[in-house]
């Protein structure tokens, strides 16, 4: 490939990767050089992380594992060629370090080489990860992979930033609607692709009956789901729900609530960690809403853990009531078109309990929903995969080769 | 409120929850009648209280609340001051004083001073400059804090030039001027460290300040920077000027008056007009002694604002009630800091220019 002027060169670290042995040659969709990488990097990581609190890292460990890219892979091939775009350049999320992993994983399964900006802080997660891959790479068998990975670390540098999105085929732009209107200030090649993750609105859509029906010990399984939607990422990923839609007649959404919150304060509240300025943000915010926000009616607060502010209705737009460690919205509606007014191209993950999927598939075609991209039962919402706000990541990073 | 009969610190525990409790309890009261925006808060986020509230029952509003927005308890025409105060995330917290409460502030203050330095005017060298005061675009709570102890003094004089030089030659002549009896000094806690301790050992020069007595605050996150600690700043000041007779204050301007003075034990202590409870984050319940935690801080002043009873974003622990070896009744508590910012976890905001 072109080499890297030497001026950017000096200003870039490359912390995995040679800069000239970088090679942007694509090979087909899910090629078993690929596979057994990844394969292998899950089995580093699961070593490496067995004494470390990491679950993140567990979690993406777990998706790369041998048996579950094989069904991945088989689930999306068919007989048609498909071959990667050719040097795909990331731009890494700083504060969803597991997600850097993912992108690799994303670009390599798509048949590409990848270069990666890695944020300029560094974590535990983001740490154990170089390792393994560092380590991974280098073994002999590796060697064809070696030449398709570079992870760097430079300051803000429009310059460098300028000269990879004029060199890639594709570009994956993670850090919201800020960083990608900045990165498309840039020149690209006319046929090169981009997937961009913008800012997003996520909310949870309960059915009530099927909440006061749960046996006591299904109860708790939810409970705990609701959990990791909720606290694992302190409420910030753009898939974490906001506002818990209530779907039922008045007397069951009271009566549901009354159920689950309970359970839920006396199950998963106490696995939750709260920083003191966490609880004071929330309470601060608390407060300015009741005073500002006409349409909140009540607050209820679970210890400091959880605060849950009573929507009277739906008179406006959800996307501006956002909550962070643990501070959601509620609302009792008849039926879940009652969201359906609202909902924008913002919109992306919709969570559920108790509700009909083929009733939430006729909902959003009915309503010709522009947004809500995934909808996921209750404890999913913060699963990545390859397909993910919309896209279908392969697809994106790949060219389809039409042979007659 | 007729305060001649209280002394600021002669409240046993029980006769002081009586009057600070109907005191707080008609704060209260008045503000949810003459303030819509706090009565939302207590509406949306408190359950009634019970029959007979504890201080501890009675809401509180976090002290953050009035930089997001102006709340006031009297018609906007009886407003004669209103104060501002920077501090973290550098949105300005704005209070608004009617007479009375001013008045309120400057007859508690008198209270809680006069039992540290006597109810006489001293000489009062301030360590800080004189444009700190007079240049009305530098206002800021040390601004506040200087005028307001001044009133505590006479013959004001100010140790610092306008470029925050010691100026030695017109402290000299300050303390020959007033050879006998005590003298007032008065500055914030970073100030004094840096302008007068440090710039005295750097000179090698020694002020004859035995008869003075310091009243510092502004809080101690610059001096911990350094890892100098209350004894540090202390036993160092004693060394370069014989200053024996320190006291540090604990007090925020929202609550302006009732500030909280550090004794001889080196306890700050709430007066008969202010109380101290220790939060749990967790959940806010109230913690007892020896428990670290929120810093709700309670006064009988806010009349004209809601500020009555506000948690603070500091923490610390009380340590005792009507316990303290200096003879003063009421809780005695230690400050331990600003709670931290968090690092935030999230999809948004990662390449941040």
């Amino acid at each position: 490939m072109t080499p890297i002027p030497a001026e950017l060169r000096a200003r870039i670290d490359f912390l995995v990767g040679q800069p000239d042995s970088l090679c942007e040659l694509p090979v087909p969709v899910f090629a078993p050089a690929r596979l057994a990488f990844l394969a292998d990097l899950s089995s580093q990581l699961m070593q490496d992380v067995r004494h470390l609190d990491l679950p993140d890292v567990v979690t993406f460990a777990f998706w790369c594992r041998k048996a579950h890219l094989a069904r991945i892979a088989s689930a999306a091939q068919d007989d048609r060629l498909r071959v990667g775009l050719g040097l795909v350049f990331h731009i890494c999320p700083s504060n969803v370090p597991v997600n850097t992993a993912f992108s690799l994983a994303f670009g390599l399964l798509s048949g590409n080489s990848c270069v990666l900006r890695l944020p300029s802080a560094s974590t535990p997660t983001l740490d154990i990860l170089l390792a393994a891959i560092a380590t991974t790479l280098a073994r002999p068998e590796h060697e064809s992979v070696r030449s398709a990975v570079a992870l760097l670390r430079y300051a803000h540098d429009d310059e460098i930033n300028a000269w990879w999105l004029s060199q890639a085929d594709g570009r994956v732009i993670w850090g919201g609607d800020a960083t990608v209107a900045h990165m498309r200030s840039f020149p690209t090649p006319a046929r090169s692709r981009e997937v961009a993750f913008a800012d997003r609105y996520s909310f949870c859509a309960l059915g009530a009956p099927a909440v006061c029906a749960l046996p006591e010990a299904e109860l708790k399984g939810l409970c705990s789901r609701l959990f990791n939607d909720l606290y694992l990422m302190d409420q910030n990923a753009c898939s974490s729900p906001h506002l818990l839609a209530w779907v039922g007649t008045a007397t069951e959404v009271e009566a549901a609530q009354a159920r689950l919150w309970a359970a839920f304060e006396h199950e998963a509240l106490a696995r939750y960690t709260l920083e003191p300025i966490a609880a004071m943000d929330k309470f601060v915010e608390a407060c300015t809403r009741s005073v500002q926000d006409e349409e909140v009616l009540r607050i209820h607060r679970h210890g400091n853990g959880l605060y849950r502010l009573a929507l009277s209705g739906l008179h406006s737009s959800p996307t501006t009531r956002r909550g962070h460690h643990g501070m959601v919205y509620e609302v009792a509606v008849d039926s879940i078109d009652a969201v359906a007014p609202w909902v924008d191209p913002r919109f992306q993950t919709l969570t559920y309990f108790g509700l009909d999927v083929a009733l939430l598939r006729s909902f959003l075609v009915r309503h010709r929903l522009r947004g809500i991209d995934r909808v996921v039962p209750v404890g999913r919402a913060l699963d990545m995969g390859m397909q993910w706000d919309g896209y279908d990541l392969m697809s994106c990073l790949s060219r389809l080769v039409d042979i007659q | 409120m007729d305060l001649s009969t209280i002394t600021p610190y002669g409240l046993a525990s029980a006769d002081k929850r009586e009057f600070l409790g109907g005191q707080l309890q008609q704060l209260t009261d008045w503000h949810r009648a003459n303030c819509e925006p706090y009565a939302r808060v207590l509406d949306r986020l408190w359950s009634p209280s019970p029959a007979a509230p504890g201080l501890e029952d009675l809401p509180f509003l976090p002290v953050r609340l009035f930089k997001e927005m102006e709340l006031l308890s009297v018609p906007r025409s009886d407003v004669v001051k209103t104060m501002t105060s920077s501090g973290t995330g550098g949105k300005l917290s704005r209070i608004f004083l009617d007479k009375a409460t001013a008045a309120l502030q400057i007859k508690v203050l008198a209270k809680i001073m006069a039992d540290f330095i006597g109810p006489q005017r001293l000489p009062m060298l301030v360590i800080d400059s004189r444009s700190t005061v007079s240049d009305r675009l530098k206002f800021s709570a040390r601004t506040a804090g200087i005028l307001g102890f001044s009133m505590f003094g006479r013959e004001v004089e100010f140790a610092l030039d306008d470029d925050m030089q010691l100026n030695l030659p017109r402290v000299m002549r300050f303390l020959e001027k007033y050879p006998d009896g005590p003298i007032l000094l008065f500055g914030f806690t970073f100030m004094v460290w840096q302008h007068l301790v440090l710039a005295l050992e750097d000179l090698a020069q020694h002020l004859p300040l035995e008869r003075g007595v310091l009243i510092h605050g502004g809080g101690w996150k610059q001096m911990l920077a350094q890892a100098v600690d209350a004894s540090v700043f202390k036993a160092r000041l004693a060394q370069v000027a014989g200053l024996r007779r320190v006291h540090n204050y604990y007090g925020m301007v929202e609550q302006t008056g009732s500030i909280f003075m550090e004794c001889e034990a080196g306890h700050l202590h709430a007066s008969s007009f202010s109380e101290i409870i220790i939060r749990d984050p967790r959940d806010f319940s109230a913690l007892g002694p020896g428990q670290a935690g929120l810093i709700e801080v309670l006064s009988v002043i806010p009349r004209s604002y809601p500020g009555h009873i506000l948690l603070s974003e500091d923490l610390g622990e009380w340590g005792g009630e009507d316990d303290c070896p200096c003879g003063r009744l009421g809780r005695h508590f230690k400050v331990h800091g600003r709670i931290q910012q968090a690092e935030v976890r999230g999809c948004s905001d990662t390449y941040t220019r």
